[in-house]
């Protein structure tokens, strides 16, 4: 069984299989690693893709964010910081992926944004969008392992699910590893920083965060209440214990949870009809 | 709080959120939250080209829909897993008291 998991995350984690990233990502790598550029000159990199700026200003614009009207790249990059619209574009395409074939966890996706974004600014975090991007970002892994195994995977994890375990525990008896590991590993072959990957790799064991445990409780948090709101589907339908470390690292209390919970509600009726009209676009 | 499209908007609802011009969403709003509503503000806001209102409660039964049971209902098996886990527990809690808020008595009148 150990030589079938080691085959099966070398097959994962194979950078090969990867949905292509234009040849701009590295290019745009580089750059942002040199001091000297200027935010302008990454702009106008990522600008002269059309497809790929349509895309990241697409992401801009969700409610994870809040911002009224993201309009140019370079906007992108002034508001929500260069980590934020980097992360955009190599995420990119795998959103693409994910909006056309799990809709529902496209949905996940962008309601645990929108948790993340209302948790950070109420309890008034810093890197409220780095934050926001990594609770988007959290279950990428799913869509990589999917992409790996296709129709029968799919039909074992329904069998699975009617045992009622949960998608994290399915993975780990299937594949002997989970999506938290395959989309770290993913986000840490973009070159994102750890900022980012934490969150990620500990929004379901946030003890083992160690430098942004406050970043991966918010997104531990986002995930537990946008499953809790019934908003999209991240492949199973049970909200996962509040593990007491998120709760108190953020110095949550009830009354705060009751307004985030009642903001979020709120802004999830325009995350709907956001999800909604960039569907309707993409069928154009 | 339900938003609903103006056609399906009768008197005595309560604006849930402010209504905006859509010429000038920065600007300030044609009507407030808490406002109830009329029939001569219902022509009004036609007139002005509003599309959709969200109002308080739940008003209107629309295609789909769940009604409050089913929604606890739903509450109730997602929480299956959590079992009687304190902290989750009371996230539980505060959803029920959301759901039996919004779908408590719209237009906030007073029985009488």
């Amino acid at each position: 069984m150990e030589e079938k998991r080691a085959e099966i995350r070398s097959i994962i984690m194979n950078t090969s299989s990867l949905p292509t990233l234009p040849g701009i990502i590295s290019k745009l790598n580089a750059l942002s690693e040199n001091d000297k550029t200027s935010v302008q000159e990454m702009a106008r990199l990522v600008s002269s893709d059309q497809v790929l700026s349509a895309r990241i200003l697409k992401l801009a614009n969700s409610p994870s964010y809040g911002f009224y009207k993201v309009s140019t790249i370079s906007n992108a990059m002034i508001l929500l910081g260069v980590n934020v619209v980097k992360s955009l574009a190599l995420s990119s395409s795998i959103f693409e992926i994910m909006e056309k074939n799990s809709l529902g966890l496209w949905e996940h996706s962008l309601g645990a944004g929108v948790a993340a974004n209302i948790i950070a600014r109420r309890l008034k975090l810093p890197e409220c969008e780095e934050i926001s991007t990594a609770a988007l970002l959290h279950d990428i892994g799913k869509v990589i392992i999917r992409l790996n195994f296709g129709d029968d995977y799919q039909k074992l994890l329904e069998l699975i699910r009617k045992k009622e375990i949960t998608i994290l525990d399915a993975e780990l008896e299937l594949l002997g590893m989970d999506h938290t590991e395959v989309g770290a590993w993913l986000v840490k072959s973009w070159f994102l920083p750890d900022k980012l990957i934490e969150p990620i790799s500990c929004h379901h064991n946030v003890a083992a965060a160690s430098s942004h445990q406050v970043k991966a409780s918010v997104v531990h948090f986002a995930d537990i209440l946008i499953k809790t709101s019934g908003f999209g589907f991240s492949g199973d339908d049970f909200v996962p214990i509040i593990q007491p470390v998120a709760w108190e690292t953020l110095g949550m209390t009830e009354p705060i949870l009751a307004e985030i919970v009642e903001e979020m509600e709120d802004k999830l009726v325009d995350t709907k009809n956001f999800s909604l009209e960039i569907q309707t676009v993409d069928e154009e | 709080m339900q938003k609903i499209p103006l056609l399906l908007a009768e008197p005595d609802m309560v604006l849930a959120r402010d209504i905006y011009r859509d010429d000038n969403a920065n600007g300030p709003p044609i009507c407030g939250r808490g406002v109830a509503l009329t029939d001569s503000l219902i022509e009004r806001l036609k007139r002005m080209g509003v599309q959709t209102i969200s109002v308080e409660g739940h008003p209107v039964r629309m295609d789909g829909d769940k009604n409050l049971e089913e929604i606890l209902s739903a509450l109730e098996r997602r929480f299956k897993k959590a079992g009687n886990d304190p902290l989750t527990g009371r996230l539980k809690e505060i959803y029920r008291a959301h759901y039996m808020k919004s779908f408590g008595e719209y237009g906030g009148r007073e029985e009488s």
